[in-house]
């Protein structure tokens, strides 16, 4: 059995609306938030749970750590049905929720982990020891004094991670952590992440839209999308299947005509530049190039990198999302 | 025991309770206020007929109940605003029971509200003339007795606060139930009308309110006009009280538990 099973897993909300005409009255509409997921996450796993917005992500996480009770279906964490057992469950997981905070807004950071100390009720030196290591990983040493309303974005969200994994949890539920973060940081949380999960065996699963942080740290991924799971498995077999389309720029001396290259490419123009858009597997990139290179004489070329984002879209079109 | 976690978010709530010191100096000037005009107004009355109670024992009275004025109405939106923007998933992925999570919550805003105006005021009332400021309790004993049911009356009106708080889990605005809730609290506890000016029958119900014991019985056990030999009788129903309600809002929030949605997203 795995670390963390679930099976069928459904849950609606109810939604009330306005009507079109009159103030008074609303109507109650039925919104189903998952449709039957099934997951399967083995210890020491580092998930990446991706979707469009209202996908259904959040409230996976939320079912998974105890805070929603589901409408039907199946889950075991370790053994334990999060909802039944939710003050023994919420002992082991950390969660991070990227657009809240758990710290309090106008006290010192510390005195928010002091607390954090006698709610998990750990001992005086454990706890010293991790807020020691975890202060020092997260650069947090010189905040630790300052109230948490004075500390920029990026602050916050290491102050909010070190927060969630004081009490040392096997499992780390990551609901959009990157949200608003400048480069540095978010390179710096994932490192961080990409370290825990190494050293602790720490098992992650990360909700996103920023698919470098995916990328980066995740070694598998699961797509849903109108509370449905769409794909599970790698992130490179993922990005293979959509990732069909390649694009080049070109830049030549004089004046070329491009319209003996093969029909499956489009072609558009900026300036002096070409921008020449072909499917590797109808057209094999060395094919293209020495076309290219027969109609003219090339000053410049560049190969545009492939971009997850594009990509992700294009999947997300295909699965009509 | 998990009573040190909680005894934890008590002291933290009195934390964050102290970073508003403008909002308490302005407070208390309101209340001193409220409590000059008050006095000024009894002792109107006193002066054209003289009345059974000692002018002393109900100056005595305004200003204890000014200086407690905050312990009695649900005025707390910090917990509503955790319910209304979802924050509260946070609290539930807490290994502690939300209930005695938000009540340790109520309690220190209730006390560090009330004693952070309190001793301000009621230093200011002491050093008025006599007449015009508090006078002694009437006893050691009494003054014993009166804090003892003041504490007991804080565990009340933190139970009715706290059943606020659970309706909002339903309705995710406070508004409503705290306005009715503080309306009720406000009429039973005497604070617009002097309960002794009630008609007799009303009176006898009132008096089995919970509202009557939080601030009333204490204050009155101060000034010497309740005997202590109602203390047992005044405790009594403030024991059944704090039991009824605390097991109302627990019953109200394991309910709530299961159809519980976090808003926005």
């Amino acid at each position: 059995m795995s670390y963390i099973e679930v099976e069928n897993l459904t849950k609606s909300f109810t939604v009330r609306k306005k009507r079109e005409k009159g103030h008074l009255l609303r109507e109650k509409t039925t919104v189903q938030a998952l449709k039957g997921i099934s997951l399967q996450i083995e210890k020491g796993d580092l998930i990446g749970y991706i979707g469009p917005n209202g996908a259904g992500k959040s409230t996976t996480v939320k079912i998974l750590s105890g805070i929603l009770t589901p409408d039907g279906g199946r889950v075991s964490v370790d053994g334990r049905v999060p909802w039944l057992e939710r003050k023994k469950h919420v002992r082991h997981i950390g969660v991070v929720f990227g657009q809240r905070s758990q710290l309090w807004w106008d006290v010192p950071i510390l005195d928010s982990y002091c607390l954090l100390k006698d709610i998990y009720r750990l001992t005086d030196a454990d706890w010293k020891t991790r807020l020691d290591e975890l202060t020092e990983k997260l650069d947090l040493g010189s905040l630790l004094r300052t109230p948490l309303r004075q500390l920029s974005l990026g602050q916050r969200m290491r102050a909010e991670l070190c927060g969630s994994l004081l009490h040392r949890p096997e499992l780390l539920f990551l609901d959009e952590p990157t949200i608003g973060l400048d480069a540095v940081s978010k390179l710096a949380l994932r490192d961080f992440l990409k370290e825990e999960n190494r050293k602790n065996g720490t098992t992650v699963l990360l909700t996103t839209h920023d698919m470098e942080d995916v990328a980066a740290l995740c070694r598998r991924v699961t797509v849903i999308g109108h509370g449905s799971k769409l794909y599970d498995g790698t992130l490179n077999e993922l990005l293979a299947r959509y990732d069909t389309k390649r694009t080049v720029t070109a830049r030549y001396d004089g004046e070329v005509s491009l319209e003996s290259l093969p029909e499956s490419c489009s072609m558009s123009r900026d300036g002096e530049d070409w921008r020449i858009v072909y499917e590797p597997a109808k057209v094999p990139t060395p094919e293209l190039l020495s076309r290219l290179q027969s109609v003219g004489s090339i000053r410049e070329l560049t190969a545009q990198p492939q971009n997850i984002d594009h990509m992700i879209a294009a999947m997300y079109r295909e699965m009509d999302l | 025991m998990r009573i040190k976690a909680y005894l934890s978010i008590f002291r933290m709530r009195l934390k964050q309770e102290l970073q508003y010191r403008g909002a308490m100096i302005g407070g208390i000037c309101c209340q001193a206020f409220f409590g000059l005009i008050l006095v000024a107004l009894y002792r109107a009355l006193y002066a054209g007929h003289p009345q059974t109670v000692p002018l002393e024992a109900t100056v005595s009275y305004v200003w204890l109940q000014q200086a407690f004025f905050r312990m009695l109405g649900a005025t707390d939106n910090d917990l509503a605003d955790r319910i209304r923007t979802g924050d509260i998933a946070y609290d539930l992925a807490r290994p502690l029971n939300l209930y005695g999570y938000y009540y340790s919550r109520v309690m220190a805003q209730k006390l560090t509200g009330s004693l952070m105006r309190a001793a301000p005021m009621l230093v200011f009332a002491a050093l008025l003339p006599k007449g015009w400021g508090i006078s002694a309790p009437a006893s050691l004993p009494a003054l014993i007795a009166g804090i003892a049911a003041l504490m007991l009356g804080l565990v009340v009106s933190s139970a009715i606060e706290n059943l606020t708080v659970g309706f909002t889990m339903r309705t995710l605005d406070p508004r409503g139930i705290q306005a009715m809730l503080n309306l009720l609290m406000m009429i039973l506890s005497g604070s617009i009308l002097p309960l002794t000016l009630f008609p007799d029958a009303w009176q006898r119900v009132i008096a089995l309110m919970p509202h009557t014991q939080m601030l009333d019985a204490p204050i009155r056990l101060y000034t010497g006009q309740r005997s202590l030999s109602e203390l047992l009788q005044i405790i009594g129903l403030q024991i059944f009280w704090a039991a009824a309600l605390l097991g109302l809002g627990l019953l109200l929030w394991s309910r709530n538990r299961k159809r519980l949605t976090v808003q926005g997203g």
